[in-house]
């Protein structure tokens, strides 16, 4: 099976043996939740914290809030069990460091509600590779539940 | 929502304009810089764009590029970013340094920040010419990472849901040599619509 790239904002879920890779997440945190013994998983490129402007409705995958609850419906439709499922997240960074804390890190706010919503779901983080100032590629086997994290210049890290 | 501060094709060339002008006055300012180094800066080329489009424009969402972010305050708000390839990057260093460099060091740095400061600033003082309002620029703020990943940052910072944005393609050439750059103009919550009126003569009040 071809690998599945999930854009910014997107929810990408596989049954059996599958790819899913989301690039280019800075501030945005990518959420991979899986039945590893069902060997279904699904990856969501989350941009910001909380749902506005109605468009959680739309693009449920661009906000933290909607987006958990979304990829949880859409991983039990192709056959996992609400029960069994299990989390592990990477990214929120902030790049520009110089730049203090202040409008940019938006990094933290996304994880600090990543983690709120998946505890609201009763989904256990298992791992998570976050923050920092580097810029995160993240690839999820969905066979194994085994998460790929890369940074430009540095080499992968499983976690 | 979507579209809802798309530009005109008017509104385009005003920015275009805009960009000629600012691209003059980066110019001179550069070369002063570049100690009579020839650099020479042109836009050729204003475009309205989806953010799948954007990051293709420089190399795609996993390409390494250097990024220079801006936030503008004042009579308007919004955010200027100027995006290079970084083979550009280090190109763009190397002439203003004289020598050759393979990874950017703090002086690299401090080379690719000003020059992304003196092009999104040299803009904002053309726009603030033009339009009499007053344009306060933040310090500038430098990333050198994936594009996707500076981008959906600067994005996300300034809470960004819209599904265009306004993109002026800027060139430069240095000695025979061509160097990739490109403005990124993202307007705020009021967006550039009190520019547009103003230049386009609609402003009623």
């Amino acid at each position: 099976m071809a690998d599945i790239f999930v854009n910014m904002g997107e929810i990408e879920v596989v049954r059996g043996e599958g790819v899913l890779i989301t690039v280019g997440l800075g501030s945005c945190v990518g959420v991979a939740i899986f039945d590893q013994e069902r060997s279904v998983g699904g990856l969501a490129h989350v941009f910001l914290a909380a749902s506005r402007n109605g468009l959680g409705a739309t693009q449920p995958g661009k906000f933290a809030d909607t987006a958990i609850p979304a990829l949880v419906d859409a991983l039990i439709r192709v056959g996992a069990r609400r029960s069994a499922l299990e989390a592990k997240i990477a990214g929120g960074a902030n790049l520009f460091p110089r730049l203090g804390e202040s409008t940019l890190n938006v990094g933290k706010q996304n994880v600090a509600a990543v983690r709120e919503h998946l505890q609201l779901n009763a989904i256990p983080l298992r791992a998570e590779d976050v923050e920092g100032n580097k810029g995160r590629k993240m690839t999820l086997y969905t066979k194994t539940g085994i998460v790929v994290v890369q940074s430009i210049g540095e080499a992968p890290r499983e976690i | 929502m979507a579209g809802s501060n798309k530009p005109t094709p008017m509104e385009l060339d005003l920015l275009r304009e805009l960009g000629n002008i600012g691209a003059g006055n980066a110019t001179s300012a550069l070369s002063s810089m570049l100690n009579d180094r020839k650099l020479e800066m042109v836009v050729p080329e204003v475009a309205c764009l989806t953010l799948p489009e954007t990051t293709d424009l420089i190399g795609g969402s996993e390409a390494p590029v250097a990024g220079i972010y801006i936030a503008v305050s004042g009579d308007v708000d919004g955010h200027m970013a100027f995006l290079m390839p970084i083979e550009s990057a280090h190109q763009l260093v190397d002439s203003i340094l004289g020598q050759e460099t393979s990874e950017f060091d703090d002086m690299g740095c401090s080379v690719l920040e000003e020059v992304g400061n003196i092009v999104i600033t040299s803009y904002l003082n053309a726009l603030a010419e033009m339009t009499g309002l007053m344009i306060i620029p933040s310090v500038p703020g430098l990333a050198i990472d994936m594009a996707g990943a500076i981008w959906s940052s600067i994005l996300a910072g300034a809470a960004i849901l819209d599904e265009y944005i306004t993109v002026i393609k800027t060139a430069f050439s240095s000695e025979g040599k061509q160097i990739a750059g490109h403005i990124m103009l993202i307007p705020g919550e009021d967006g550039f619509e009190r520019f547009f009126k103003i230049l386009l003569g609609t402003d009623n009040g």
